[in-house]
């Protein structure tokens, strides 16, 4: 610990980054705050917050090849604990999911949100040796593999929002260790020709249940879709955003869709939908400014990172935030149908905040180490 | 890059994934654009709308008055259990009826009935589910708010009628409007009904039905406030954000006299067959102190029990009963009249100059032929002049008067005391009379569809071709009574004014809209000579109303026996309409009244007595002094 006080560290430190996820978490807890002000979520949040810094600093501060050395181990725990939190009467279930794990005078918390950091680590580690070719078929595959396991089991609990959530992941560090461009264009091709076809499919077959269809048709048409029934979330969801205006309506708090319990889960899952109804397009827009800001800044990090591991991680934790961030936000606006995934460094949640400022801890220690080699 | 990697293009492939987290956050910001900006006022006017709700104060209905002030109607408050449309939208009816009839008590064939029937209505707000609600059903509404959140408790004040039937064809009931009605222009078109401008009528609303309260619902109709709510998801109120407190409806005061009202009710229930009708007015104003019609309903059975399967059997059974408890014989029974007939005739007698003053002799002989039939008198009265007549009700004096007028002097009768058309009374559904006349013969007989002299017999003394409403005969003989003034006879003295209440301004008070009675032409000595007769009925010897006669109050009157069938068969059933016309002080009337009582025989018997009995009823009250004493062995007796 000794060498992070030397000058140079200091000064190559990535204050703006660390200032500006801080400054993301701190509005967060501000609109936790307006989502549930008679519940203690704000709080927990504050004390999140404060935590996941000291977290994120020690973590910068670590040199992560080591820590990319020893990711085996890391990614061995995460699985057990994937497996512990199966265990019925350890991991506790909540809305039918099996996700948290209760930990006395701290309360509980979600594997599968820290599992990501181990699975990004060995994919950096298995795809960051140095490149000669194009990707080959085994590769891809000890990469799927990679990514199977934490999946496999995250969909045991189960929990497609979280799962979903570990793709881009894979995706990135497929894209960015030559994988053939045409490869990708035919991918790209094949997936968009196929969502029709197998909607079209699915509905007639039946495996596509009346309830999903419901949720898709909340999307396609608001208006005239189930609003009291499955397309419920979505439109209210709606309906908060719309009401927030350009300036949104803070100030009369009393009659707020959540506080109205009108908007379901208003200070995770739908905490943009909080933040429309309270600042209104111009706070929206200056969340997602910094959102751009953060993402550029992690990529602009991992182009100059000092090896293809490094780089590695940094843009796999790039494809993960704005994978949730489109997800988040697209169901929120009432693009995308209703899946659980949380808005990085916004949703409360101790887990959720815990593992992103890991993640950004990653990207500042590889940005600390761009001039050692 | 630190590192060479070039080879694989990775500085164009992190730039591509650079573009694309810029690009989704673009599509983001568009949409909020879209959501936000565009159509941010549309959403939150969504908003708003789900979040606020106005809940019903139903307006206290104005009660109903007599005309000393003694409460007639008034309302208290019940509590319905409703089920809100607006809750209802994509929902399936019948999946709730079982719960509801558990839960609420309710037959499960009428819930069903009435779900159907109101998710079919286009324009539905609400349902009634279940009337009058017990404090056991408004807390099991209160613990199934979660499961059932379209189920609301609304205050409804229930309207409170006298339950023995007094006075119940006057009053009418209250009843929910029918979607067919909500249709009718007197309930929507402000051209036709200037009142629904102000107070427009909704589904679900409680509206006069029948009698004074279907004529003034307009005034009696208070306006309903609201109290503005925010309500959450679940539909629990969160707080109020605005109160209009209702505007209560104007208090009517009726000219009903409740103590005649109850003699006169009195009357008929004690008649042999407990039918019939007395109808008392003030002839110098047309304002109708009494209407009785027997036998009577509880009006409570429509504004309260109707909803129910007992009520709605009870009201069936009141629909087929033979004896018409629900119809009001006021304005609704077409009864021959009997020698009521012949005052009208003998004042239009005497104007036409049939006969006169100086002579107004005519032959009796027992009866008169006509071609081969003979139609007799009930007595052998040599050739009497008018008053006596009058006085013994000589049937052949006026088969001669009404030969002598024809039928075209008889129809000009009737056309004069308007006998041929509605009295004009404040009441709904009045039926016109039928008269004589060559059209109504055509109809009432095509065999033999040709009026003769025969049928002018008939018509002259009140039988075979009159038929009158018994307040179109009163009306024509207060007329009479009061020198030739046709006044519209009527129930409203006054509707009250109410102040102005929050939004809604003052009502100002209201009275019969009296037209200006229609005058008569009967010349000052022609009255004395008809009056003269009628006094003779009741207080000269052989007069056929004795029976009325009241000491120290000068009653006139004249007996009518109205022919339900021929003659030999009026036994039982069948028996005579016996009919008593009357008022008093025969010169100087303050008081008129008309009585019948439904077979039972010859009217100086039956509706004589029952005439007097009123007329000590108004004494006691309006001229104490005048009033008979008990006599001394019976004050005796009762100590």
């Amino acid at each position: 610990m000794v060498a992070i006080l030397e000058k140079g560290r200091l000064r190559d430190f990535d204050w703006l980054l660390t200032l500006l996820a801080a400054a993301i978490a701190a509005f967060g807890t501000w609109m936790i705050y307006y989502a549930q002000p008679d519940q203690g979520y704000w709080k927990k949040q504050l004390i999140g917050l404060g935590i996941s810094l000291v977290v994120m600093l020690t973590v910068a501060f670590t040199d992560y090849r080591k820590l990319v050395h020893i990711a085996p181990a890391f990614y061995i725990f995460g699985l057990l604990l994937l497996v512990v939190v199966l265990v019925p009467r350890i991991g506790l279930k909540i809305n039918g999911q099996r996700c948290w794990i209760g930990v006395p005078g701290l309360g509980q918390f979600q594997p599968s949100e820290f599992m990501k950091i181990p699975t990004v680590l060995m994919l950096a580690r298995y795809f960051g040796r140095p490149r000669h070719s194009t990707l080959t078929i085994k590769e891809t595959i000890m990469g799927c593999a990679i990514l199977a396991l934490p999946v496999g089991l995250i969909m045991l609990e189960p929990d497609a929002g979280q799962s979903i959530t570990y793709f881009p992941l894979l995706a990135v560090v497929l894209f960015l260790s030559s994988v053939r461009m045409w490869l990708v264009i035919a991918a790209l091709v094949l997936g968009t020709a196929s969502v029709p076809a197998a909607w079209y499919a699915g509905v007639k077959t039946g495996a596509i249940k009346p309830y999903q269809q419901e949720r898709i048709n909340v999307i396609l048409d608001p208006e005239n879709a189930d609003r009291r029934g499955f397309g419920y979330h979505t439109w209210q969801s709606i309906l908060t955003v719309g009401k927030g205006g350009l300036t949104g309506s803070a100030t009369k708090g009393d009659a707020s869709q959540s506080k109205l319990k009108f908007l379901p889960e208003p200070h995770t899952d739908f905490i943009f939908s909080v933040t429309a109804e309270n600042t209104g397009f111009i706070g929206c827009v200056l969340l997602l400014l910094a959102y751009a800001v953060l993402l550029t800044k992690l990529i602009h990090g991992a182009r100059r990172a000092p090896d293809r591991t490094g780089m590695l991680v940094i843009m796999a934790i790039v494809g993960g935030l704005a994978f949730q961030i489109f997800i988040n936000v697209g169901m929120a606006l009432g693009m995308l149908p209703v899946i659980g995934v949380p808005l990085p460094l916004m949703s409360a949640g101790l887990s959720a905040i815990l593992s992103t400022s890991v993640a950004i801890g990653f990207a500042i220690s590889i940005r600390l180490r761009r001039f050692v080699n | 890059m630190k590192f060479e990697d070039e080879t694989q293009n990775l500085k164009v492939r992190v730039a591509v994934i650079h573009g694309l987290v810029l690009a989704i956050l673009v599509v983001l910001g568009a949409r909020l654009y879209f959501l936000q900006v565009i159509s941010g006022g549309y959403y939150a006017e969504r908003a708003e709308n789900q979040r606020v709700r106005r809940l019903r104060i139903p307006a206290p209905r104005g009660a109903i008055f007599d005309r000393t002030g003694k409460l007639l109607v008034d309302s208290r408050s019940t509590y319905n259990i409703v089920l809100s449309g607006e809750d209802m939208k994509g929902k399936d009816w019948n999946e709730l009826v079982a719960p509801l009839s558990e839960g609420l008590d309710a037959d499960p064939g009428l819930l069903r009935e009435r779900l159907n029937e109101a998710s079919h209505q286009a324009a539905f707000e609400e349902v009634t589910v279940k009337e009058g609600a017990t404090p056991a059903d408004i807390s099991w509404v209160e613990a199934h708010t979660l499961e059932l959140p379209m189920l609301l408790v609304r205050e409804q004040p229930q309207r409170r009628y006298p339950s023995n039937g007094t006075l119940a064809h006057v009053l009418g009931y209250v009843g929910e409007i029918s979607p067919e009605q909500l249709k009718q222009p007197r309930f929507k078109d402000p051209e036709v009904n200037p009142f629904v401008k102000d107070n427009p009528y909704h589904s679900g609303d409680i509206i006069g039905q029948e009698g004074l309260e279907s004529t003034y619902d307009r005034y009696l109709r208070g306006r309903d406030g609201y109290r503005e709510v925010e309500v959450d998801s679940r539909g629990r109120i969160q707080r109020d954000l605005a109160v209009v407190a209702p505007q209560p409806g104007q208090d009517l005061v009726t000219t009903i006299d409740l103590d005649l009202q109850l003699t006169a009710e009195e009357q008929l229930r004690n008649s042999p067959n407990k039918r019939g009708v007395i109808i008392v007015i003030e002839p110098q104003s047309g304002e109708l102190l009494a209407m009785a019609s027997y036998p009577t309903y509880d009006p409570n059975l429509f504004s309260q029990r109707i909803s129910t399967p007992e009520g709605r059997r009870e009201a069936n059974a009141l629909l087929r009963d033979p004896t018409t408890p629900l119809f009001n014989r006021a304005i609704r029974g077409r009864y021959p009249p009997g020698s009521t007939w012949k005052i009208p005739m003998a004042v239009a007698g005497l104007q036409q100059g049939a006969i006169t003053l100086k002579n107004s002799h005519l032959v009796c002989g027992g009866g008169i032929q006509i071609g081969n039939k003979f139609t007799r008198c009930m007595g052998h009265h040599g050739s009497p002049e008018l008053h006596t007549a009058i006085r013994v009700s000589c049937d052949g004096y006026f088969y001669r008067l009404g030969l002598k007028m024809g039928l075209d002097g008889i129809m000009q009768m009737v056309d004069e005391f308007d006998l041929n058309k509605k009295t004009g009374v404040d009441l709904p559904h009045e039926l016109v009379s039928w008269t004589p006349s060559r059209e109504f013969k055509a109809r009432f007989n095509p065999h033999d569809a040709e009026w003769k002299d025969i049928d002018t017999v008939y018509a002259s003394f009140g039988q075979v071709y009159d038929f009158v409403t018994p307040l179109a005969m009163l009306r024509a003989q207060a007329a009479i009574a009061n020198g030739g003034r046709l006044y519209v006879p009527h129930l409203l003295k006054e509707a009250k004014p109410v102040s102005a209440v929050g939004p809604f301004a003052a009502r100002p008070r209201q009275t019969f809209d009296h037209p200006d009675p229609k005058l008569l032409d009967i010349p000052a000595d022609q009255h004395q000579l008809v009056v003269g007769g009628m006094w003779a009925v009741v207080n000269e010897p052989g007069g056929t109303g004795g029976a009325a006669r009241v000491q120290g109050f000068d009653v006139a009157g004249k007996t009518g026996t109205a022919q339900v069938v021929g003659l030999g068969k009026d036994t039982g059933k069948n028996k005579d309409h016996s009919w008593f016309v009357s008022y008093a002080p025969a010169f100087k009337p303050e008081i008129a009244m008309i009585a019948l009582i439904e077979n039972v025989g010859f009217g100086g018997k039956f509706a004589a007595p029952a005439v007097h009995n009123i007329y000590q009823s108004y004494l006691s009250r309006a001229h104490p002094e005048l009033a008979p004493r008990p006599a001394t062995a019976e004050v005796a007796r009762k100590q």
